[in-house]
Parts: C-alpha cells; sequence; structure tokens
C-alpha cells in the first residue's frame, strides 16, 4: 500500500457524471506477473501516489517496482520492546526490592520481599518477567503498529463490490489508480493503463 | 533482482570450483597448524608458563570441541534443510556439507584421551591433589576414584554413585558411537549430494529428506551425550540436564559463523558469484542471530536461573567456579560478547545484507564461540564450594583465582588445531564442486527473495 503524508482530495474535471455513486478508481487488469511488474515501474515514474497492486501470489521485485519504501514498523517494536523491558525492571525492583511510597493512580507501597535468602535486588529472578514484558510489547506493538498503518480494521474497500477483480484470489494480477490521486484524470488515466498493456480497465465505483 | 528478470546465473567450472585459488591459504593454514602443535607440546610437556598436564589436555580438549562443533553447526545446518525441505539455502548447502564432511576425522581428537588411558590409566598420587603425573585422572576426576577419595572425599560420594554412566569402559563404547555416527552421516550426506551433481537424480533428494529426520533423533542425542562426556563430566559431581542444549548452542554458534565466513571469503575469491546475494547473507544471519546468539542466551540463562534459585551446594558450586576471581570478569565479558553486543548489532535487517558487516559479526561470533568453550572447559569447581557456610566465604578465598586467559598456551594450542582444522576444510573445498549444481531445487535458491 501506499503511503502519503497528506490526503489530497481531488474533483476530476473529466468526471461530468452527477450520480450520487462516487468514483474509487480505475482498475487495470494484467494477465502475468511479469506485465504487472513493468507496468507498476510505469505507474511509477508518470508520478501517482495513491495506486496499488494486488496480485494472487507476492511477485518478487514488486515493491522496488512501486518504489515503496522500508517501513518504520521495526524501529517501533524495537523501541516498545525495550520500554517493555525498563517496565518490567522498574516494577519487579519497586514492588519486590523498594518500601517507597508513589502515586500511580492510588497511593502504593513497596513490598521488600526477602525469599530463600536472595538479595532484595535479585536481578536474575527479575528476568524471566522483564524477556516476558519486552516479547509483549514488541508483539503487541507489532500487530496493532501494522494494523494502524495499513489503515485496518476496514470493513469494506469498493474493490470487493467489483466483480472482474474477484480474480485476484485466482490467476490475474492488478493495479488500482485511486481518483483522489492529484494525477487522476478520468479518461487520460484509462489511456495511460490501457498503454501499459492492459486486458481491461473498468471503473471501480466507491 | 526479481524471479522474472533474473539472470541466468553462471554454473561454469570457473565460478563453482575453487582450483587454486585458496592454495595458499591451505599451505599457510597447515603450516601455522604444525607450528602451533609443536609449540603447544613444547609449552605443555615442558610446564612452561605454570602450566600442568591437566591446563594442557583441557586445552586440548577446549580446541577439539571448537572444531568439533564448527562441524556438528555446518552437520546440523545440512540435514535441517532437508529436513524442511528448504529451497532458500540450495545455493549454500555445499559448502555446508564440506565443513560437516571433517566430522570424518573426529576421532583423531580422541587420540590424546586415549594417550591418557594408556599412559598408565592409574592412579595418581599427588600431594595437594593437583595431578602432576599422567593418567586419565588429569582431565576426567572420575576416571580416577581413588584419588579423588583421597582428594575430595566429599564430592567422592556423589561421583562414586554415578559410575555406572561414568566409567572407562563405556566412556570409551560411547565415544566410539558418537565418532562413527558423525563420520557415517556427514560423509553420506556429502558423498549423495555429489553424487546427484552428475546425474541430477531427484530421488537422491527424497533420500536424503527421508533419512534427515532418523539423523536428527540421532544427531540430538550424539551431541548431548557428547557433551556431557567431554564437557560436563570434567566437573563429574555436577551435572545440569539442559547441559547438552547448551552445547548445541555453541554448536551453531560456530557452525553457522563459519559458513557464513567460507561463503563469504569464497565470494570474494571469485567464487559463486551470481549465485550467492545478499538475500541468502540475511537468511544465514538470521540462523545466527536466532540460534547461535538468542538461543544460546536463553539457554544459558535457564540453566543458571534454576540452579541460582535452588541454591543447592553440589550444583552451584559449578557457577561459583565461573564467578571467583578473574572468572567473575570473564563471566560478563562471555554474557555481553556473546549475546548483549551482538544481539543489537546484529538485529536490524540491512546488517545481515551487508557482506563485510556480516563478515565482522561471523568473526565475532566464531571467536565468543571458541571463548564460550573455554568458559565451560577450564574452571574448576573450587574445593570448599560444597563445604562453605556462605558464598562470600568462597569468593573471599579464591579472590585471586587466574583464568590464564592470556597464557600462550591457549592461543598455540588454537593455532594448532585451527590450522590443521583449516587446512582439512580448505583442501576439501578443492577436491569438489562448491555448488549442489544439480539439485531439483537450486531454481528456487538462485531466485530467492525475502519478502
Amino acid at each position: 500500500m501506499t503511503t502519503l503524508e497528506t490526503s489530497v482530495p481531488t474533483v476530476d474535471p473529466a468526471d461530468s457524471s452527477d450520480d450520487a455513486v462516487k468514483l474509487h478508481g480505475l482498475l487495470a487488469e494484467f494477465e502475468s506477473p511479469g506485465e504487472v511488474l513493468k507496468a507498476a515501474e510505469q505507474v511509477r515514474k508518470a508520478g501517482y501516489r495513491w495506486w496499488d497492486c494486488c496480485t494472487p501470489f507476492p511477485v518478487h521485485g514488486l515493491d522496488g517496482a512501486m518504489g515503496i519504501k522500508p517501513t518504520i514498523l521495526p524501529i517501533m517494536v524495537f523501541f516498545a520492546g525495550l520500554t517493555g523491558l525498563m517496565a518490567a525492571f522498574i516494577l519487579q525492583a519497586f514492588t519486590n526490592s523498594s518500601g517507597m511510597t508513589v502515586w500511580a493512580m492510588v497511593w502504593v507501597t513497596g513490598y521488600p520481599y526477602l525469599i530463600s535468602g536472595k538479595p532484595l535486588l535479585s536481578i536474575p529472578a527479575f528476568i524471566p518477567v522483564m524477556f516476558e514484558l519486552t516479547i509483549l510489547f514488541a508483539a503487541l506493538t507489532c500487530v496493532f503498529g501494522m494494523f494502524t498503518m495499513n489503515g485496518l480494521p476496514r470493513l469494506h474497500h469498493p474493490l470487493l463490490g467489483n466483480d472482474r477483480f474477484r480474480r485476484v484470489t485466482d490467476d490475474r494480477f492488478y493495479i488500482v489508480i485511486e481518483a483522489r490521486d492529484p494525477k487522476f484524470f478520468r479518461t487520460r488515466t484509462e489511456a495511460f493503463l490501457e498503454s501499459l498493456g492492459a486486458v481491461a480497465v473498468e471503473e471501480v465505483q466507491d | 533482482m526479481s524471479s522474472i528478470h533474473v539472470a541466468k546465473p553462471d554454473l561454469s567450472e570457473a565460478n563453482v570450483r575453487l582450483g587454486s585459488a585458496a592454495m595458499g591459504v591451505q599451505q599457510g593454514a597447515g603450516l601455522v597448524g604444525i607450528i602451533g602443535l609443536v609449540a603447544s607440546a613444547v609449552i605443555g610437556f615442558g610446564g612452561m608458563f605454570g602450566t600442568t598436564p591437566t591446563f594442557l589436555m583441557k586445552s586440548w580438549t577446549q580446541n577439539y570441541m571448537f572444531v568439533l562443533a564448527i562441524s556438528l553447526g555446518a552437520l546440523f545446518f545440512v540435514f535441517i534443510q532437508h529436513l524442511t525441505r528448504a529451497g532458500w539455502s540450495t545455493t549454500v548447502r555445499r559448502p555446508a556439507e564440506l565443513i560437516a564432511a571433517n566430522l570424518k576425522w573426529a576421532w583423531v581428537g580422541l587420540i590424546p584421551f586415549a594417550a591418557l588411558w594408556l599412559s598408565g590409566g592409574g592412579h595418581v598420587e599427588g600431594g595437594d591433589g593437583a595431578h602432576s603425573h599422567w593418567g586419565p585422572g588429569v582431565l576426567f576426576p572420575w576416571a580416577d576414584l581413588e584419588a579423588l577419595k583421597a582428594h575430595h572425599p566429599a564430592e567422592y560420594d556423589i561421583v562414586a554413585a554415578k559410575s555406572a554412566y561414568l566409567n572407562s569402559t563405556f566412556f570409551w563404547i560411547r565415544a566410539i558411537i558418537y565418532v562413527t555416527f558423525w563420520g557415517v552421516v556427514s560423509t553420506w550426506f556429502l558423498r549423495t549430494s555429489i553424487a546427484q551433481d552428475a546425474t541430477g537424480d531427484i530421488r537422491l533428494t527424497e533420500k536424503m529428506q527421508k533419512w534427515s529426520g532418523p539423523v536428527a533423533i540421532g544427531f540430538g542425542l550424539t551431541v548431548t551425550f557428547a557433551a556431557f562426556d567431554w564437557i560436563m563430566s570434567l566437573s563429574p559431581a555436577w551435572f545440569s540436564t539442559m547441559f547438552g542444549v547448551y552445547f548445541f548452542c555453541g554448536c551453531c554458534t560456530c557452525g553457522f559463523s563459519v559458513l557464513i565466513i567460507s561463503v563469504l571469503r569464497l565470494q570474494s575469491v571469485g567464487r559463486l558469484k551470481q549465485v550467492v546475494n545478499r538475500e541468502h547473507y540475511q537468511d544465514m544471519g538470521k540462523l545466527l542471530f536466532a540460534f547461535g546468539m538468542i538461543f544460546w542466551a536463553y539457554i544459558g540463562f535457564s540453566q543458571y536461573m534454576l540452579i541460582w534459585y535452588a541454591n543447592i551446594p553440589e550444583e552451584t558450586g559449578w557457577f561459583l567456579g565461573r564467578q571467583i576471581g578473574g572468572w567473575g570478569t570473564l563471566s560478563f565479558v562471555l554474557l555481553f560478547g556473546h549475546f548483549v553486543v551482538p544481539f543489537v548489532a546484529l538485529i536490524s535487517k540491512w546488517t545481515k545484507r551487508l557482506s563485510w558487516y556480516l563478515l565482522a559479526a561471523a568473526i565475532w561470533m566464531l571467536f565468543f564461540g571458541w571463548f564460550d568453550l573455554y568458559w565451560l572447559i577450564m574452571p574448576e569447581v573450587p574445593a570448599d564450594a560444597m563445604t562453605a557456610k556462605t558464598y562470600m566465604e568462597v569468593v573471599e578465598a579464591h579472590a585471586d583465582a587466574s583464568t590464564h586467559i592470556f597464557n600462550p598456551l591457549n592461543y598455540t594450542m588454537l593455532a594448532g588445531v585451527g590450522g590443521i582444522y583449516l587446512w582439512m576444510t580448505i583442501r576439501r573445498m578443492r577436491a569438489s564442486t562448491l555448488l549442489a549444481l544439480r539439485d531439483p531445487r537450486l531454481h528456487e535458491g538462485l531466485a530467492f527473495e525475502n519478502q
């Protein structure tokens, strides 16, 4: 999925229809991964930004052809893991090793807890919890960060109402250019997609 | 590079055969090996730099375990690829097969052990319990129960109760089973794979896949018990059921590091060009990261924490020996050098795709694989570990315990054993193709891409 920082709503001057149905974009169908790969490169070069490729399986090199930047998700996950690590340490050191009283919504007091003659601040005993919270924070950030960045969950997508698009789970490859793209013009974009070797180009309604 | 636009890779002889390119390195390694072994013998038998027979034998054991771990790690790599029917690894499997095939000579490492038994095999009379005479008791305290009884009566009772397992006859039967199994299996994988180069017969791949299941079981058992016999039984009163897994992690550290180094060096002398690329580096780096680093730390800590928490003298003594005097520092060096630093250094994707960076990381990890074995094999459990009242009492009594890490014998022995091993590996690589040319999944490996 391509991403753009600001959403640019566009009124398409070529779109003369006054239907209540809004145009989502144009769907172009290709017959092979090689064709969609070449076409994607051309779409990127033409300067479109609100567009995507849909394929039945991961096509190697498609990310590069589309010019998708590496995700920042790993960095978020790393720092979430670090946060979990430190949170677990502070939590245990405070509750098991200190008699401090702090305000965390309510007043709570640490309980210095002597177990089998170990020192109060026994780091080896803390490590399993530190490990678990590292994983927990990192995993939750990973899943929900991915959801957020992909705009999920989403109950409906205009493409799912399109009959032609059903073959995306089988043997056809698609490029969709959305109407909100600043470079999108109904007729010009259709001609452009056809020139890329699409076997069919059709409108997708919102 | 994509599967669609992939250029036909160069599978010509010049690209997949080493030829005479590494001749100089091979001869140099052989020379360094011989000089190292001679120097070690001079230092060890001459008692120079304060070395004792025990120190010499432990040094041999450590370095033998080091090269053994390299080959066992490579063998694990080979059969796990067959077991998972992996396509990506077909481009780098042959170097792993060649490194693993060195196990054919694993029995050579047992000769010094055999020499101990043949040197009289008898009872050691040493006034203070320090072994100054030759015999199996020099290395394995359980092999000389009388000396143990005389000098470490507290340990004796525990060790004597284990004599159904820890006795010379059974020890040698097991040792022969291990080296035979490894030798046969690694040679069989290499030969079958080379046979496929000629015929391209898919049934050979199917056969290797079928047998890698039983091999995995045999590998797990032999590695576990070899670790018990040759490393854990150096402190026979101590035991850890996790020890075999810990050594297995060490095998992965050493084996995967050497595989990465070999492949990158082969590429830098102009072999395997267009065959192995960043995608394969990344996956080999992942394996090193996961098995050699994280799993190692996980197992190492799990072993430590259970013993630390239970706090039973016969178990804690082993770790106590690694916390007194200079060993405390070395334990932290191991923790940071084997886990913390490389964890941060190799966690990002780009780090595993950059050849010079991955090469440096693999060399670093290989050194710490060796260092880990030093930490496992060299320390002595302090004699008062089981009788002292407090932890601090032992720590203070042994405040000046030396680790001997800078003793020249450590490094002459490493040069000796490592040099011979390198000589043997390059020799093997020159005798075969460096790529499983007609593996049915080779096209998958060539077109492989991390998504």
